[in-house]
C-alpha cells in the first residue's frame, strides 16, 4: 500500500501550486490592514454613543458647534500658507541647485535630505529652545544687542506653526522641481533666447510653466501634510492657545473619550485628501507627456557670475534653519545638565546619553521598540506589497487590479485618522490587540503600504516576464518561480521599499500617539510625554538618537541604492 | 490568573497566621489594616512577582525614579515600572485599558480625587489599608470610607514667581493685574488634575468671569503639566504662574530664580489619592509598593525631593507644617462634578 500512495503523493506536490494560497493570506492581511480600519471608521462615526444605533448626530455636532468649527479653519490657513511658503522657498532653490553652476550643491542636497528625513515635531522642539519669546537662544541673544526685554521671535504662535512645518516641507517641492527641471531639454530655452527673449522672460514664459506641474504637486504633498501633522502644532499651537483638527482629535481621545466623534470630524480630511490626491495626479501625468515631448536633449548649467555667492549664502539659510541651528540646539541642551543653564562649562555631560541608553529602563525599551516595530512594519508591507503587486500585474485572478487600489488605499488616509479606525476596529474583541506590539506594527505598516506598494508596482511591470516563463515550463510551481526568478531580480527594489518604510516609522507620532500604551512606547511617544514638564533634556536627547539612528540609515542606503532612492518617498 | 491565585492562597494563610497568633506588636488596631507580619509575606509573594507596574501623576519624573529607587532598595528583588504622566493622561490611558479589558497598572497615583470614585464605581479597586496609616494626619486617613483607595500625596498649588523680576504676589487676584500680562504660564485642567483643583478652587472663590475671564486678558501661555509653569519660569520663558510646591523648591535648590509664595486667600491643598487596581497582573507587589507609601523612607524620599511628606514624624521641606498653613481643600464630592465642568469652560475661554 505505502509503495504505492508514496510516488502518488510525490507527484501531487509537484503539481501542486500553493501560490493561491500564499495570495489568499495576503489578501486576508491587507483586510486586517486596511479594509476593517477604514470601514469601522465609517461605521462608528454614525453610530450613537451610547445606544450603538444608527445616527448623524457625531456629523452634527462635530460640524456644527463653533468650539469644533475653528480648528477646521485654523488648519486649512495653516495648511495653505505652509504649503505656499514651501513651494516659494522651494522653487528657486530646485533651480539653483539643478541648473546653475552655484557652488556647494551637493553639500546643500544632502543637507536638504537630512531635513527630509528630520520629523517636524522634533524640529518644532528645537525651534522652541532657539525661539522661545523670552528664553529662546536666538531671542536671549538679541535682546543683549537692543536691551529689549525679550527678543523679536515667537514661536508659539501661528506664524511659528507655519515657519517650521514649512522649512520641513520645502524637501517635498525641492524634490518635485528638481526632478522636473532636470528633465527639461535645454533646446526650448534656447530657442527661446535665439528668438531675442530675454532670460527673464525665458525663465517666466518656457522654464516656469514647464515645472509648474511639479510645483502644484510640490504644494499639494506640503499641503496634505501640513494638514494630517499632530506632534508640530502639539507642541506649538496649544502653547499659542491655537487649536488645529488633529490637536482637537487628539482632545476628543482624552477623558471621557468620544471615538464615535472623533471619527466623524475627521471624515473630511479623509475627503479632502482623496480629492487633491486625484487632482495631482492628473498633473503628474501632464507633466509626463510634457517631458516626452519635449525632447531629452542636454542640460547645460546657467553661470551665475558674481551672483554666485550671494546666492549660495541664500541658499544656506533654508538648511540652516531646518538642519543646522535645530541640530546644534538639540545637541546642546542633550549634552547639558539643566539646559536652562545653557553650554557653559561645569554644565556639560553625557549624563542624559548615559540614562537614555543605559540608566532609564523605558527609554532604553522605547528605542529597542521603535527600532523592531519599523523592522516588523518594514517587512511585513514590503512582503505583501510585492505580492500583490506581482498578481495585479501578472493579473493572477479577475479582479486583481483592485487589490492594487487597495494597497494605496491608506494614502489617502491622515495617520491621525488611520489610528482612530484602527483603535476602533482593534481595542475589544474578537481581535483585541490594543496594548499590544500588534496594534502598533498594523499602524506602522498600513500607513506606509502605499509606499512600498507604489515603488515596487513600477519595478514589477519593468520586469520582462521571459524567465519567470521559462522557469514555469521548466516545472518550477508559480511560487518557486517567484521566489528564484523574480524577488532576486528586485533585490534593490525590495530592499528600498524596506528602507522606505522603516524610515517613517521610526519617527512616527501621529498614529503612535493614540495607539500606545507605556509597555508599546516608542521613542516618539517617549519625546511626546518628556515634553510635558519640560524634561527638555531627555526630549533633546531622544531626538538625537531618532536623528543619527536615522542618518546612518538614509547614508548607508544611499551607498547601496544611489541618491534618487528617496526621491521615490514623494511620489 | 496564577500570580492572582497565589494572592488569594497567602493572603488566607495570613489570616490563618494573624488567627493563631502573631507577634502582638505589630497586630493592626484598624479592619483589614496591614501588618508587619502581612508585609514579610507580601514580600516574599512579590518576589516570585518579579516587579510592579507604578502610574503616577504625582512627582517629577526625577523625584519618582527616586521613590521607586527607595523602594527597590527596600525590596531587592523587585523592579519598579514607572510611568510618570499628567493625572489626567494617565486616567484616560487607564480608562481606555480597562474599556478593552487590557489589564497592566498595579498601583495607580492620581492627582484627582474623582478620578477614584469613577473607578471604584466600575468596581475595579481593590480595598487595602496601608500598615502605618495612623502616621498622617488624621483628617486624611479615611479618605475613602471603603479604603479602595488611601491618600498618596499632599500636594500645594501656591504661586510660584521669579524674585529677580517681581516682588511676592500676595493673593490670587495679583494674578489679574494688567502688570502681569505676558508674565504668567500655567497647567491645563484637561491635562493635570493639580491644575484642575486649583482652577474649581478660584471657580468657587470667585466665580468664573471675575477670575478667568479677567485672567485669559493677561495672556497667559497654557502648557498641559503643573510643572510647566515652573519650568517655564526657570528658563526664563515667563515670570509666574499657579504651580506647585515640590519642583519649585527643588528648582531653587539647584540655584535658580525661583520662590513660592502662599497666597493670602489660602493655599490650595490637593489630597492626591493612590490605590491598587483589582485585576492587577502583580497583585502582591502592588500592594507591598502602596505599603510602602506610608514608610518612612517614604516620606524621607519624599521630603529630600522637596514633596510634603505623607508622615507628620518626617518634617516638610520648606519647615513649615502643614497644619500650620491657611488651606483650602476642595471636598471629592465637588471635585467630581467640577472638573468636567471648568476644564469645559476653560476650553471656551481660553480655547484650548
Amino acid at each position: 500500500m505505502a509503495s504505492v500512495t508514496a510516488p502518488r503523493r510525490v507527484d501531487r506536490s509537484g503539481s501542486f501550486d500553493p501560490g493561491p494560497i500564499f495570495f489568499i493570506g495576503a489578501v486576508v492581511v491587507l483586510a486586517i490592514l486596511v479594509i476593517v480600519p477604514i470601514g469601522w471608521l465609517l461605521l462608528i462615526s454614525l453610530q450613537h454613543v451610547d445606544t450603538g444605533g444608527f445616527t448623524f448626530g457625531n456629523y452634527v455636532e462635530a460640524f456644527t458647534k463653533s468650539i469644533y468649527l475653528r480648528p477646521i479653519v485654523n488648519s486649512f490657513m495653516l495648511a495653505t500658507s505652509v504649503a505656499t511658503l514651501a513651494a516659494l522657498i522651494g522653487t528657486p532653490l530646485a533651480w539653483l541647485i539643478a541648473r546653475t553652476d552655484m557652488p556647494g550643491r551637493t553639500g546643500l542636497r544632502a543637507l536638504i535630505t537630512a531635513a527630509f528625513v528630520t520629523p517636524s515635531f522634533i524640529g518644532a522642539e528645537a525651534w522652541i529652545l532657539l525661539a522661545a519669546p523670552n528664553s529662546g537662544w536666538i531671542n536671549r541673544t538679541i535682546a543683549s544687542f537692543t536691551h529689549a526685554d525679550h527678543g523679536p521671535l515667537n514661536i508659539f504662535s501661528l506664524g511659528g506653526a507655519i515657519f517650521v512645518m514649512a522649512l520641513y516641507n520645502v524637501p517635498y517641492t525641492f524634490t518635485f522641481v528638481a526632478g522636473g527641471l532636470e528633465l527639461i531639454s535645454v533646446e526650448l530655452e534656447d530657442a527661446s533666447s535665439t528668438l531675442g527673449a530675454s532670460a527673464w522672460r525665458t525663465m517666466r514664459s518656457i522654464t516656469l510653466p514647464l515645472v509648474m506641474p511639479a510645483i502644484v504637486a510640490g504644494f499639494i504633498m506640503s499641503f496634505l501634510e501640513a494638514l494630517a501633522e499632530f506632534g508640530t502644532p502639539a507642541f506649538l499651537l496649544i502653547p499659542a492657545r491655537t487649536q488645529v483638527v488633529t490637536t482637537q482629535l487628539y482632545l476628543f481621545f482624552q477623558f471621557p473619550v468620544r471615538t464615535e466623534l472623533a471619527a466623524a470630524y475627521a471624515m473630511p480630511l479623509i475627503g479632502v485628501t482623496l480629492g487633491l490626491l486625484l487632482l495631482q495626479r492628473r498633473i503628474l501625468g501632464r507633466r509626463k507627456f510634457t517631458v516626452v515631448g519635449g525632447k531629452g536633449g542636454k542640460r547645460r548649467l546657467v553661470a551665475l557670475g558674481p551672483w554666485r555667492w550671494p546666492l549660495l549664502a541664500a541658499a544656506l539659510a533654508v538648511p540652516l534653519c531646518s538642519v543646522i541651528l535645530p541640530y546644534l540646539a538639540l545637541l546642546a541642551t542633550s549634552l547639558s545638565r539643566i539646559w536652562s543653564q545653557g553650554p557653559v562649562p561645569g554644565n556639560i555631560t553625557f549624563y542624559w546619553y548615559h540614562w537614555a541608553l543605559f540608566e532609564n529602563a523605558p527609554t532604553r525599551l522605547a528605542i529597542f521598540h521603535s527600532l523592531w516595530y519599523g523592522a516588523a512594519a518594514a517587512t511585513i508591507a514590503t512582503t505583501i506589497a510585492f505580492l500583490i503587486a506581482y498578481t495585479a500585474n501578472r493579473k493572477l485572478f479577475p479582479g486583481a487590479q483592485a487589490l492594487g487600489i487597495v494597497c494605496m488605499a491608506p494614502f489617502v488616509v491622515p495617520g491621525i485618522v488611520l489610528a482612530i479606525g484602527i483603535y476602533a476596529a482593534y481595542s475589544h474583541p474578537p481581535l483585541l490587540l490594543y496594548g499590544t506590539a500588534a496594534i502598533l506594527i498594523i499602524a506602522f505598516t498600513t500607513r506606509f503600504l502605499p509606499i512600498a506598494y507604489s515603488n515596487l508596482n513600477t519595478m514589477v511591470a519593468a520586469i520582462n516576464t521571459d524567465l519567470e516563463n521559462a522557469a514555469r515550463t521548466l516545472g518550477a510551481t508559480r511560487l518557486r518561480a517567484l521566489r528564484t526568478i523574480t524577488a532576486p531580480l528586485l533585490r534593490r527594489g525590495l530592499l528600498a521599499s524596506w528602507l522606505l518604510v522603516f524610515i517613517p516609522a521610526i519617527r512616527e507620532l501621529s498614529s503612535a500617539i493614540f495607539l500606545f500604551t507605556p509597555r508599546t512606547a516608542t521613542m516618539t511617544t517617549q519625546i511626546f510625554d518628556f515634553t510635558d514638564a519640560g524634561n527638555y533634556e531627555a526630549v533633546a536627547t531622544l531626538a538625537i538618537i531618532i536623528l543619527a539612528i536615522t542618518l546612518v540609515i538614509v547614508s548607508a542606503a544611499y551607498r547601496l541604492l544611489g541618491r534618487d532612492f528617496m526621491e521615490k518617498t514623494s511620489t | 490568573m496564577t500570580t492572582r491565585g497565589t494572592f488569594v492562597r497567602s493572603a488566607a494563610a495570613l489570616g490563618a497566621g494573624v488567627a493563631a497568633g502573631s507577634p502582638i506588636a505589630s497586630l493592626a488596631t484598624r479592619k483589614n489594616q496591614v501588618t508587619d507580619a502581612d508585609v514579610s509575606a507580601l514580600y516574599a509573594a512579590a518576589k516570585k512577582e518579579g516587579k510592579v507596574v507604578w502610574w503616577t501623576g504625582h512627582y517629577t519624573q526625577a523625584a519618582a525614579e527616586k521613590i521607586a529607587g527607595a523602594f527597590k532598595a527596600k525590596y531587592p528583588g523587585i523592579e519598579v515600572e514607572l510611568l510618570r504622566q499628567t493625572g489626567q493622561v494617565l486616567f484616560q490611558r487607564l480608562t481606555q485599558d480597562l474599556k478593552s479589558n487590557v489589564h497592566q497598572v498595579d498601583v495607580f497615583a492620581s492627582t484627582d480625587e474623582a478620578h477614584m470614585t469613577i473607578l471604584k464605581k466600575q468596581n475595579t479597586l481593590a480595598q487595602f489599608v496601608p500598615g502605618d496609616i495612623d502616621k498622617i494626619p488624621k483628617e486624611y486617613q479615611h479618605l475613602d470610607p471603603e479604603d479602595t483607595y488611601q491618600l498618596g500625596d499632599i500636594a500645594l498649588m501656591l504661586i510660584n514667581y521669579n524674585p529677580k523680576k517681581l516682588p511676592a504676589p500676595r493673593k490670587w487676584n495679583d494674578l489679574l493685574d494688567p502688570h502681569m500680562k505676558d508674565l504668567i504660564s500655567m497647567g491645563h485642567p484637561g491635562f493635570s488634575g493639580y491644575v484642575g483643583n486649583w482652577v474649581v478652587a478660584m471657580n468657587d472663590k470667585y466665580g468664573w468671569d471675575n477670575y478667568f475671564k479677567k485672567l485669559a486678558q493677561n495672556n497667559p501661555k497654557i502648557g498641559r503639566s503643573v510643572f510647566d509653569c515652573t519650568t517655564d519660569i526657570v528658563s526664563g520663558e515667563r515670570v509666574v504662574g499657579p504651580g506647585a510646591d515640590s519642583l519649585a523648591l527643588e528648582r531653587k535648590a539647584a540655584g535658580n530664580s525661583i520662590a513660592i509664595a502662599f497666597p493670602e486667600d489660602d493655599t490650595i491643598l490637593v489630597t492626591a489619592p493612590v490605590t491598587v487596581l483589582k485585576e492587577a497582573p502583580h497583585p502582591n507587589a502592588a500592594r507591598l509598593l502602596m505599603n510602602f507609601y506610608y514608610t518612612k523612607e517614604y516620606s524621607q524620599t519624599a521630603a529630600s525631593t522637596f514633596n510634603l511628606p505623607l508622615r507628620l514624624d518626617v518634617p516638610s521641606p520648606t519647615g513649615v507644617r502643614i497644619d500650620r498653613m491657611r488651606t483650602y481643600h476642595v471636598k471629592i464630592e465637588r471635585l467630581l462634578g467640577g472638573i468636567p465642568e471648568v476644564t469645559a469652560k476653560w476650553r471656551e475661554t481660553f480655547n484650548v
